[in-house]
């Protein structure tokens, strides 16, 4: 029974984690321009997420370590160092995009320009990691973030076609805008295949003291988890394609232009989900890579941490998240377009894919780590897949960067 | 046992369970017609800049001296005969407290997140 309650909270988190700007963007970019040809995308994210998150969930079960302890244990430090470097670029990258997105959601409620309010999300982001708990953090954010549902509900209200959601869910050639359509897939990908998102649950199953016995909760948790976050964005797509794109609203590039989509489904009240949606899973996400960041570096080093603790008795650990909130809200502040940074962000963590990917080839098949809790063909395939995937993404990023991105 | 495997790298934790870093360097002696043998781990800023190379390590220490105001600067060493459990983490019997190893963030403590509302 305990277990049971412990797996639903924990799916309500992963749906929690999954759900942020990138996967809100991508989708209903892509939406909007292909219709559901892009649905694959989605799938095959999600996918390769729900194996990567219940690999990280069970080296942290097993070993008591998080991947970051163990790359750095088991590749060295000089080893150690380049995926370190890329992850705390690319979820500086990240976290800036989150606090763009509640930015966004705050100037679509208020009207207030959303550089003036990067500077205040980031103080809430950095107040509740200052005197929240880990449990307050990951189960209450998440709770919260179940009013996305609204995307799905919006989606089966609008009745699609479930047969033509189908078709679009198997990988199929584009008609039109060629570099665009695989700059978009690049982007969905990398918004599904998050680095901070398996880290940060490696690290969350030490902060709640996992033990063997959770092997089979972190299964249901990863598999239901990130289904249902998938599931979610596949809503968010669904709803882009009938309501932006039948309309002739096909370049999603104005933030502006995203509340319309809830708006001929809920009326008025529409427009209210998608704000309060938007802030909620940005915020939520931004919570989780500010504290991705304190976790890599602490690790990485051998600091004390923990979200548990009072800040005067790991103050390295709160300093690295402390930075990183003010850091990252800079560029917003700034008046940089949270939108592109989005799409940015989200191409260039799936060209850092296989930096963090690789390790997991070697760790979950090391028996000082796992013992008999070694990888399987399934997973060690799947494991190769994405590995190959990500070298794949990393040498077409920039190129289609260049020419599907503008 | 290995040496690069079994110990560089792991994380290192105090008496009380305290983590204090990682094993970011070992030292070993030399000894005549015997098998060296490792008599410390080190642990620092300095200890991974050289692990970086020779450069890295020389600015890692030039700035851990700017920033401590001594002249000069080794990393922090400790004495492999206190190794007391190799495990999860590798425990020495030492107090944190006693070492400088956390010099820098009893700093950070005092100066910094300490004057913090909250902390």
């Amino acid at each position: 029974m305990k277990k049971l309650l412990e797996i639903s909270l924990g799916v309500v988190t992963s749906v929690g984690g999954f759900l942020e700007v990138g996967s809100i963007a991508t989708a209903a970019q892509a939406g909007a321009l292909f219709g559901f040809q892009l649905v694959w995308a989605v799938v095959l994210g999600t996918i390769c997420i729900i194996f990567l998150v219940e690999m990280a969930g069970r080296f942290a079960a097993v070993s008591h370590h998080t991947i970051a302890d163990g790359i750095r244990e088991r590749f060295g430090f000089n080893a150690f160092i380049w995926p370190l470097l890329a992850a705390l670029f690319v979820n500086f990258l990240v976290l800036s995009a989150e606090i763009g997105g509640v930015a966004i959601a705050a100037e679509l409620a208020t009207g207030i320009g959303f550089q003036w309010w990067a500077l205040p999300v980031a103080f809430f982001v950095w107040l509740l990691l200052w005197k929240g708990t880990f449990g307050l953090i990951e189960k209450g954010m998440s709770m919260l973030g179940l009013v996305t549902l609204c995307f799905v509900v919006a989606a089966v209200m609008l009745h699609p076609d479930w047969k033509e959601v189908a078709t679009g869910a198997v990988p199929n050639l584009p008609q039109h805008d060629t570099a665009k359509y695989w700059f978009m897939a690049v982007s969905i990908l990398g918004a599904s295949i998050s680095p901070y998102l398996f880290m940060f649950y490696s690290s969350g199953g030490i902060e709640d003291q996992w033990d063997k016995t959770y092997i089979g909760a972190n299964r249901a948790i990863a598999g239901l988890g990130m289904s249902f976050g998938g599931g979610i964005s596949v809503g968010v797509l669904i709803v882009a394609a009938l309501v932006l794109g039948a309309h002739g609203v096909t370049q999603v590039d104005d933030y502006n232009q995203l509340p319309l989509m809830l708006i001929p489904i809920f009326g008025f009240w529409g427009f209210v989900l998608f704000v309060v949606s938007l802030a909620i899973a940005c915020f939520g996400a931004a919570l989780e890579v500010a504290l991705q960041q304190a976790y890599l570096v602490a690790q990485g080093f051998g600091w004390t941490w923990g979200e548990d603790l009072k800040p005067r008795d790991d103050p390295g650990f709160s300093l690295v998240y402390t930075l990183s909130v003010f850091l990252a809200a800079v560029p917003i502040a700034l008046g940089l377009d949270p939108l592109k940074l989005t799409i940015f962000s989200m191409a260039l963590t799936a060209a850092s894919l296989p930096l963090t990917v690789v390790p997991f080839l070697f760790l979950l098949n090391d028996d000082h780590y796992v013992g008999e809790h070694c990888n399987g063909v399934i997973s060690n395939a799947a494991v190769i897949f994405i590995i190959a995937l990500g070298f794949v993404l990393a040498l077409v990023t920039i190129p289609l960067q260049i020419f599907g991105g503008a | 046992m290995q040496l690069l495997r079994d110990i560089l790298d792991k994380q290192v934790v105090d008496r009380e369970q305290v983590k204090i870093g990682k094993v970011d360097g070992l030292v070993a002696e030399l000894r005549q017609a015997k098998p060296p043998r490792v008599i410390a781990v080190e642990l620092g800023s300095i200890a991974l800049g050289r692990r970086l190379g020779a450069v890295p390590g020389r600015w890692a220490a030039r700035l851990v001296a700017r920033l401590s105001g001594k002249r000069q600067t080794r990393p922090h060493r400790i004495a492999w005969n206190k190794v007391r459990d190799i495990g999860v983490d590798i425990e020495f019997d030492i107090d944190v407290r006693q070492t400088k190893i956390f010099a820098w963030q009893d700093w950070l403590r005092e100066h910094v997140i300490g004057r913090i509302p909250g902390a």
